[in-house]
């Protein structure tokens, strides 16, 4: 009797224990989950493939290209969070930045953090370097053109249903005049519809 | 017996979290909230206290300038209240037969809207106005789902006037100016007198979005002041908050009466607030030129009055249902064995007891002023923690916060 409790004892422990315990699926990055229905990685990569592709099939790159015989130096400048979400826009300019550099179309200049984390180490090397492998001030290769934009969002809420509409506008602006050459918009409309019942 | 036993240790921890948090929060008039989060902070919070615990600790920290902790302990309460919004069956089934202490604390519709303010407040001292904005954002959200055509429950002027402060900051004229007219109409149809650094923000965001027509509605509404606006531009806009007292805390209300028979005791109890009448006490800027007292643009006290109100009639109705449960209950119990009647008796007894949880760290008011000033540094008084001197430096906008409870003031400045 007293073997038949304890047995049943460690099958309830169990059962209980399995489902306190914590569970780890590894998952292709490329995968699109959405669970809250909020801004998140897959999002990120598709807004970011999709504007860069769309900036880079436009006029202003080979009008570029003709009349200064190169191709144009970009860089990412700011991307400012309108929205409704805490989105760590870092990750979204990183996804531009890397369709940009693989395009393999445009120059691509480093940022003004990374500039200035390489500029500190060139004068460390003036210092410190020998004179043969020594890299000069002033040799920076200037940009061309800076891309920046907004994420913008409108939410519509009824009860436990909610319309999340998503807009980022990115904009081209030519370093030299002001001018811009390229304007890009993404739209993304999700339809979140919350569980009025929970375990 | 065993399980009688059980159910009874159980209540009883829960019983004293909750009695300690209620000591804790009366603590907090008379001691620093350092000395508060410190005891709070070495507690473990109950899964179904978690939202009420990060709520209280994350304002504490707030007051203490920990404005990442209370950044982290904020969004793990609005995460979990959110998580909370919809309806768990197993733990209504608890709250009906047993107490409405088994039901996790999900927020009333003030904590749903007051966790945006606090966090919007940390963002912002801890130089993150962007994501300050963010959460003013969802603030507006949250508001809307809570809007009720007769009822402002859920509706926060000091949330409107924050966005407006914050729109103001990032020179979003027209949302500043919305916002302003947003937190100006919840405050007349709570019949609270405009605050004048309201008046004076309507009036400035309609002049310099180039709004003739509501720039001059708002001129004829305030004459005196739009006479002060016109001088000329200072070098610094002081924008004050200040959080006087703590809310109040529920009490419970109980009664028990034998049943009609005679045979068993029947007890109800029910949460409520006991009329307190709270002494406002305000704060004041000083430049050496002008004195401004904070005013009023919040009754926190109220809201939470409101908020009890408007769930009155479901916790009624649930108190009836688990009152009819546990009689049946003993009843079984009765006539299966006397004994057993007496025990399963004296368990519904003491297993009857109120939700007194609620986030009973707020201030009582929230308070506004506002101050255009040439000088470098502002004196900020309170009755209670005296002068503190606020170094104004080279940039124009400024946004201080002081309460009540501490000698801290918290600065941003742009």
């Amino acid at each position: 009797m007293k073997i038949q409790s304890s047995f049943w004892l460690a099958i309830v422990a169990s059962v209980i224990l399995s489902a306190c315990s914590t569970s780890v699926e590894r998952l292709d990055a490329q995968q699109q989950i959405d669970l809250s229905g909020a801004w998140n990685d897959t999002d990120s990569q598709l807004v970011a493939r999709e504007m860069i592709e769309d900036s880079l099939s436009r006029a202003w790159i080979s009008k570029f290209v003709k009349s200064e015989g190169k191709d144009p130096a970009v860089i990412v400048g700011r991307v400012k969070n309108l929205s409704h979400e805490h989105i760590n826009t870092n990750t979204f300019i990183a996804n531009m930045e890397r369709e940009l550099i693989n395009s393999g179309e445009v120059q691509f200049v480093a940022s003004s953090a990374n500039r200035q984390e390489i500029r500190d180490e060139r004068a460390d090397q003036d210092l410190n370097a020998s004179e043969a492998t020594r890299k000069e001030m002033g040799q920076e290769y200037g940009a061309d053109f800076m891309m920046q934009g907004q994420i913008n969002t409108i939410i519509d809420v009824d009860g436990s249903t909610q319309v999340r509409f998503y807009q980022v506008n990115l904009e081209l602006i030519s370093i030299k005049d002001n001018r811009k050459v390229w304007i890009g918009e993404k739209k993304i409309k999700k339809l979140v519809k919350n569980s009025k019942l929970r375990g | 017996m065993h399980k009688i036993m059980f159910v009874l240790l159980c209540l009883l921890s829960g019983c004293a979290a909750q009695h300690n948090n209620i000591k804790l929060a009366n603590q907090l008039q008379q001691e620093p909230p350092e000395k508060i989060l410190s005891i709070l902070s070495e507690k473990e919070p109950d899964q179904s206290d978690f939202a009420q615990y990060y709520l209280n600790l994350g304002y504490l920290q707030l007051l203490s300038g920990e404005f990442e902790l209370s950044i982290d302990s904020l969004l793990k309460a609005k995460n979990e209240m959110l998580s909370l919004q919809a309806t768990s069956i197993s733990e209504n089934v608890a709250a009906g037969t047993v107490n409405e202490t088994f039901r996790r604390y999900s927020g009333y519709p003030t904590d749903r809207v007051m966790v945006h303010n606090m966090l919007a407040l940390s963002y912002l001292f801890n130089n993150g106005i962007d994501d300050a904005r963010v959460e003013m954002l969802q603030a507006d959200v949250e508001m809307k789902k809570l809007a009720q055509s007769d009822s402002l429950n859920g509706q926060l002027a000091s949330t409107h006037l924050l966005s407006a402060i914050i729109y103001e900051l990032l020179d979003e004229r027209s949302n500043a100016f919305i916002s302003y007219q947003l937190a100006e109409k919840i405050l007349k149809e709570r019949n609270i007198s405009l605050p004048r650094g309201l008046k004076l923000g309507l009036l400035r965001m309609s002049d310099k979005m180039g709004n003739d027509t509501q720039y001059q509605y708002y001129s004829k509404q305030y004459p005196v002041l739009s006479k002060l606006k016109q001088v000329r531009q200072k070098k610094h806009q002081v924008f004050g908050l200040y959080f006087d007292g703590v809310v109040s805390n529920k009490v419970q209300q109980s009664l028990a009466v034998p049943s009609f028979n005679g045979k068993q005791i029947v007890r109800v109890s029910m949460p409520a607030y006991t009329s307190v009448q709270h002494r406002d006490q305000h704060n004041q800027i000083n430049d050496n030129e002008q004195k401004i007292n904070s005013e009023v643009v919040e009754n926190v006290d109220k809201l939470v009055r409101e908020d009890l109100d408007k769930e009155y009639p479901s916790i009624l109705l649930l108190t009836t249902t688990r009152a009819i449960a546990k009689y049946q209950l003993v009843k079984e119990a009765q006539d299966k064995d006397p004994i057993l009647g007496i025990l399963a008796n004296l368990a519904t007894i003491f297993s009857e007891v109120a939700d007194l949880r609620s986030w009973n760290m707020l201030p009582a008011t929230i308070q506004f002023s506002y101050l255009e000033t040439d000088a470098d540094h502002i004196v900020v008084s309170t009755n209670h923690q005296g002068d503190s001197v606020v170094e104004l430096a080279a940039l124009k906008q400024h946004v201080i916060l002081s309460t009540g409870l501490s000698d801290k003031v918290f600065h941003y400045e742009q």
